[in-house]
Order: structure tokens, then C-alpha cells, then sequence
């Protein structure tokens, strides 16, 4: 049976490909995951210059109510500042901003095939061999992606610029806001972190770069050599600290419980292997301090998740589970970074 | 745990009446399945001790507040909107020790929040 957005997706795509006939799209289906974006991959057939041809592509739609709210534009042009760059990304195909033509804001782009992304199938075992290979890839990418230029890739015009000493406001007060708005009940951990972090703030950022927003493992496709084939999910994409990128990955959480940066490697390899590559410096103050304030940004995403669910906005499982799992995990993390488990 | 178990429960039946339903493309009926399998095995698993670990909570809370402790009522609800009553308090007095730099009382709101956490603990917990 067919999926019901299979003919609209096919009517959309007719519009944006006018030479091309007999369009035709099949085996969509959604794919785990996915609570800020709904993910859908399928095939497209159509012809073209006397041709047939077969392209195997993602729908990212927006849902309902999301886990993080984004405009789909930012991702959009995130994805296409990189491709082509030693910062592995698919190659963007259509952004679509209207409601019109699948219900809700949307993009497509090309599918990465034949790779992995799943954090649980990269510690089964069967990759244990390539472990230290895929650290060494992804905070080399990691490392690229801060020593970038965003004026170069065409992403101050898209991302709000900010002075170097702000980036540290800008985001703590994002994220106080959304405990704010979101919480369903009180966060004393959290609170007590938001406190220790504006009385003592980081220095300047060393440089204003562009930060993915949730560089971390389970956000990149991995071979079974250890390489890397894209880096996925750039919806809290904008431009801010460096620190602020390296430091998410450090969050507690993100050990998966093996005890590695990532469930891979000690932090400090994964500080040496970025350094090396963003040719910048992590200060283990600032560095610290942005460990922190990620752990109260992880902590505002499961909120914000089950605000989502409670107002009803999205009752689908993926907004509940990060917050049963997660809300108290995230506030141990807290306690471990602040010294105070 | 947040969001109430209740209103997630009677969430994932309706959910799992859809699924029941033909049409529902495999992938997606495989996806909610499975979420809706993790988030069953993680509100058996709270279930038994749930009033409990509140019951035990709010009166640790009262005791480092001074306030006293309410048990009138036992419905998970009502525990758990003392419990958001006074963990609000917790944060007032929380800022009030850091104002005055009363280091004694800070630890002591600190071993509290070290507590609550082990309370709240989940056999799959990442921390």
C-alpha cells in the first residue's frame, strides 16, 4: 500500500523539475527518530533528456510541534554552505516554506545510502576495531567546521551575527527562556547551573564561527572503516563559539555510559584532535564553562519536549521518551560537571 | 516522571489502535511500536515505587524547608503537586543561601539534589 503523501510529493517535485516527465515517486517511509523534523526517505523515478533515471531522497517536514524549534531556511542553507567542503554533508534539493503543498514546511535533499548513523549499532561490537578511527574523524570535521568562514559561506546573511564577548548571553538566555516557558515542573538542579554559569562567565569567543548546535554521536553517518559520510541534523545551526560546539559532545549524556567523550575516546584526545585541526585553543575554564551550559541546553531540549507532548501540540512517543529518560540523567550530568557527584 | 505516566498510557492505546489498523506503512508502524514498547517498559518499571519515592521526598523536603508535611491524600497527582511546591521553595531557599553565602545551607540543598536524583533513577539512566 502507498504511502498517502506519495502523489503530493509527486506533484511538488513536477513543479520544481519542468523538463522532466513521467514522475514518479515510491517506497516513502519514515525513519526512527526524528522529533524536531519528520524524516521520510524515498525513491524518485522520472524522465529526462530521452532518459530514465532514479534518485534515492529525504523529505525533512516539519511536525506538528517539534522538540526544538528551528527554521527549516538555517538548516537548509547550512547543509549547502558545506557541500562540497571537507565537512561531509548531502547535497540539498528543494526548500519549501509554504504549507500548501505537504501541510507543513519541508526540504528534500539527496540520500546518503549504504551508511550507519545508529549510536547503538556503533558500540554492538562490531566496529570496536574502527572506534578510535571514527573520533579521529569526527572531531577533525568538528575542527573544520569551527575554523570556517561564515562570511565565506554566505551564512551571516542567514544566521544572526553576534559580537564575540555575547555569544555566551545569547545563549544562556535562549535557553533560561525556554525553562521558562516549558518546564512542567520545577528544575532546582538546573536553576542552580543557570545561576553558577552568570556569575561566572567565559571569555570572548577566540573567533565567531558557525556551530552545528548537536555535533555529537548519533548525528553522523559512519562506515564500517571508521570513516565519516555526513554530518546530519543542523537544525540549532547559527553562529556563536566554538567552545560552544566542542563542549555539546562533552555533555555526560553523550558517553552513553561507556565513559568516553562521545563513547569513544578520552576528552582530552578529543580536545587534542580539534585543536590540531581548527588550528584554535581550548581554555579548560571556557571549555568548562560551555560544558555546563550544554548540559542546562540538554536539559531545556527534554523540557521543551514534554511541554510539547503536554500541551498536545505532538502526541507522538519520540516527544516523551527523551524526557522520562533523559531529564533525570541530564540532571545527574549537571551534578557531575558542577563537582557536585 | 514528566510527562505523567496516566496521560502517556492512554496516549500510546490510542496509538496502538492506530497501528492496529491496516494501511499503516510498516517503517512507521515498526517505529511507534517500538518507542511505544520502551516507554511501557520504563512506566512498569516506576510504577510500584512511585508514591513511594514522592512520599519520601516531600518529607525530606519539609524537613530542609521547615515547612510541615501534608499527607492527606496519596493520589500520585496530589503527591506530585506538593512535591512541585516545594521543590519551588527549595529553589528560593537554594538562592537565598547563595545571597547570604551560607555554605552549610548550600550543602545541605546540594545533598538534597544529589538525592533526588538517586530516587529518580532509571535502570537504563546514561549518568
Amino acid at each position: 500500500m502507498s504511502h498517502s503523501l506519495e502523489p503530493r510529493l509527486a506533484r511538488y517535485i513536477a513543479t520544481r523539475m519542468p523538463d522532466a516527465s513521467h514522475i514518479e515517486v515510491s517506497a516513502l517511509e519514515r525513519i526512527s527518530g526524528g522529533a524536531s523534523r519528520e524524516t521520510y526517505r524515498f525513491q524518485l523515478r522520472y524522465r529526462e533528456g530521452g532518459q530514465s533515471h532514479t534518485r534515492k531522497l529525504i523529505l525533512r517536514r516539519d511536525p506538528p510541534a517539534s522538540l526544538i524549534n528551528t527554521e527549516r531556511r538555517i538548516e537548509f542553507e547550512a547543509y549547502r554552505a558545506f557541500h562540497g567542503s571537507e565537512v561531509p554533508v548531502p547535497k540539498m534539493m528543494w526548500l519549501e516554506e509554504a504549507h500548501e503543498p505537504l501541510d507543513h514546511p519541508f526540504f528534500i535533499a539527496e540520500e546518503l545510502t549504504g551508511f550507519q548513523a545508529a549510536p547503538q549499532m556503533l558500540f554492538a561490537g562490531g566496529y570496536d576495531g574502527v572506534l578510535s578511527k571514527v573520533a579521529e574523524r569526527k572531531w577533525t570535521i568538528l575542527g573544520k567546521i569551527a575554523r570556517a568562514d561564515p562570511a565565506a559561506l554566505g551564512l551571516t546573511s542567514i544566521m544572526d551575527r553576534i559580537a564575540p564577548d555575547a555569544c555566551w548571553r545569547r545563549e544562556l538566555d535562549h535557553w533560561e527562556h525556554i525553562f521558562d516557558t516549558d518546564e512542567a515542573t520545577p528544575q532546582p538542579i538546573a536553576r542552580a547551573a543557570i545561576r553558577w554559569l552568570r556569575a561566572n562567565p567565559p571569555p570572548p569567543a577566540q573567533t565567531l564561527s558557525v556551530v552545528h548546535g548537536d555535533y555529537r554521536t548519533g548525528n553522523f553517518l559512519y562506515d564500517e572503516q571508521g570513516e565519516i559520510h555526513g554530518i546530519l541534523d543542523w537544525e540549532m545551526a547559527h553562529l556563536g563559539d566554538p567552545l560552544e560546539d566542542l563542549a555539546w559532545g562533552f555533555n555526560p549524556i553523550w558517553q552513553f555510559g561507556r565513559g568516553h567523550s562521545g563513547g569513544l575516546i578520552p576528552q582530552a584526545q578529543a580536545v587534542a584532535i580539534w585543536e590540531q585541526s581548527s588550528g584554535l585553543l581550548a581554555d579548560p575554564a571556557a571549555l568548562h564553562w560551555w560544558i555546563l551550559f550544554n548540559c542546562v541546553k540538554g536539559q531545556g531540549i527534554w523540557v521543551g519536549s514534554a511541554r510539547a507532548f503536554i500541551d498536545g501540540g505532538n502526541r507522538e512517543p519520540i516527544m516523551v521518551y527523551p524526557a522520562w529518560w533523559l531529564l533525570n540523567a541530564q540532571d545527574r550530568a549537571i551534578l557531575k560537571v558542577m563537582g557536585r557527584l | 516522571m514528566t510527562p505523567e505516566v496516566p496521560v502517556v498510557l492512554s496516549e500510546m492505546a490510542k496509538l496502538l489502535i492506530r497501528n492496529a489498523a491496516p494501511g499503516t506503512p510498516d517503517g512507521e508502524r515498526a517505529n511507534a511500536l517500538t518507542l511505544s514498547s520502551m516507554l511501557i517498559a520504563l512506566a512498569a518499571e516506576v510504577w510500584d515505587g512511585a508514591a513511594d519515592r514522592l512520599v519520601q521526598e516531600n518529607r525530606a523536603l519539609a524537613r530542609l524547608l521547615s515547612v510541615p508535611a501534608v499527607e492527606t491524600d496519596l493520589h500520585l497527582s496530589v503527591l506530585q503537586a506538593q512535591n512541585d511546591r516545594l521543590r519551588d521553595l527549595l529553589i528560593i531557599a537554594h538562592v537565598a543561601a547563595e545571597d547570604a553565602g551560607d555554605t552549610v545551607r548550600q550543602e545541605a540543598i546540594w545533598a538534597e539534589l544529589r538525592t533526588s536524583t538517586e530516587r529518580r533513577a532509571l535502570s537504563i539512566s546514561l549518568v
